[in-house]
């Protein structure tokens, strides 16, 4: 029988909430088979587009548009730094993972919101009245997250405990942002580690932002983009 | 009315030459892209959305991200018009999860879904492919094919699914994999 994994096909269809769906996109980083089976999915369902009726954009949306690029393009002497990179072809498969990551960022609002106690570094949820500043996120599974705490007024990134890696081996936590790309934040050590990102990389910490741990050789990727497994994600929300 | 092959595989390069060109940040290409594919991204956003506000908003982000991202589409991987419109339906799917509300059911004024006539646009997308799945598709049980279409078209999640459905959770996830597994094969995949 054709009893294969069938969480590609439900994770295409955005089937997913929750837990499933954070492990599913922890096992789309971390396995390219599981990776080229939700491709296929995505592949076959997008014949369904065609069936899609259309339905013609309010007029003014498009000068909307071209305002927002306006200004789009006046601010961002830097932010075309991302755009070249992702020319460079060096991104797949994380451009889209960006995107979908939040509708998790949303989730996991939901569940800190829902369920407080689950959520260990977030002790009593925070009126929304007060415009708090301290951004959180939890990498990797309900069981055993990584919790990283980043407060913008100090610029400081608290990190838990960052996950066992092999001899000779070293935990690396990345920023992707809007760009879709990695920015490395720094390496992890066995014990809570403080980062201090800097310039560009602490507006990339914000809410909706995802935050990655991945396996590196000793001193960091040697390639400014993630090079072994990512063993865990987590999105960036305000508390 | 149908494109015939050529005039499809003319539209499909053409629409692949103005997606590269916006990857240049060629902004006379992306207003030409805007022209071209308004009309099917804001059908996706607004039936997922419910709402012609929230789908015009999502829309204007889809947009920017297309410009954004223009640079990262990889011609051999998606066809253009395949890769706009799954930016389209994740972000309008990323607002509706956002909103923290279960639609139990579906949205009153969002336009149906035709019966499988693909529209001339349908030809931009990969004719044969389109043809395999929707035979596919009809050889699944109806309960299946039903519920599969739904998720796809209306974005929404197994709980909300079940709870359109009147069903256990574990039910409908049943269904939707007993449906995934034979299309899987069918497919050849």
């Amino acid at each position: 029988m054709a009893d294969r994994d069938p969480l590609a096909g439900e994770f295409a269809l955005g089937l997913l909430e929750g837990d499933e769906r954070a492990a599913a996109v922890r096992r789309l980083l971390a396995e390219p088979g599981f990776a080229a089976d939700v491709e296929w999915w995505r592949t076959q369902f997008a014949a369904l587009f065609d069936l899609w009726p259309e339905h013609d954009a309010p007029p003014q949306l498009a000068a909307r548009v071209e305002t927002s690029l306006d200004t789009l393009t006046r601010q961002s002497g830097h932010a075309t730094d991302g755009v070249t990179t992702l020319r460079s072809g060096a991104r797949s498969p994380w451009p889209w993972l960006a995107a979908a990551s939040s509708a998790v960022a949303a989730c996991l609002l939901l569940f800190i919101a829902v369920e407080p106690r689950s959520a260990p570094p977030v002790s009593q949820p925070i009126p929304a009245a007060r415009p708090s500043s301290v951004l959180v996120a939890m990498l990797g599974d309900a069981k055993s997250p990584v919790a990283a705490v980043y407060d913008p007024a100090t610029g400081a990134l608290r990190v838990a405990a960052g996950p066992g890696v092999p001899d000779a081996r070293v935990a690396q936590l990345w920023v992707i942002g809007g760009d879709g790309v990695p920015h490395s934040l720094g390496l992890l050590a066995a014990r809570p580690t403080v980062l201090a990102p800097r310039g560009a990389d602490r507006g990339r910490i914000a809410p909706g932002a995802t935050l990655a741990i991945s396996i590196e050789p000793l001193g960091g990727s040697p390639t400014g983009l993630p090079t072994g497994p990512v063993v865990a994600t987590g999105v960036v929300a305000r508390v | 009315m149908t494109l015939s092959k050529p005039q499809a595989d003319a539209a499909r390069a053409h629409l692949s030459s103005v997606l590269i060109r916006t990857g240049e940040e060629d902004r006379d290409a992306f207003r030409e892209l805007y022209a071209l594919t308004q009309a099917k991204l804001f059908g996706i956003t607004l039936r997922i959305c419910g709402n012609a506000q929230a789908a015009e908003d999502v829309l204007h982000d889809v947009y920017l991200t297309i410009w954004k991202r223009a640079g990262g589409w990889e011609p051999g991987r998606a066809s253009p018009i395949t890769w706009l419109a799954t930016i389209a339906r994740n972000r309008a799917i990323d607002w509706q999860r956002a909103q923290g509300v279960r639609r139990a059911s579906p949205i009153d004024d969002a336009p149906d879904i035709a019966d499988p006539q693909p529209s001339a646009e349908a030809l931009l997308l990969d004719d044969e492919a389109t043809r395999r799945l929707h035979a596919c598709l009809e050889g699944l049980e109806q309960q299946q094919r039903d519920v599969i279409r739904t998720a796809f078209f209306d974005g929404v999640t197994y709980a909300e699914l079940a709870l359109r459905r009147a069903v256990p959770l574990g039910t409908m996830k049943s269904w939707v994999r007993r449906g995934l597994a034979r299309l899987k094969d069918c497919l050849g995949g």
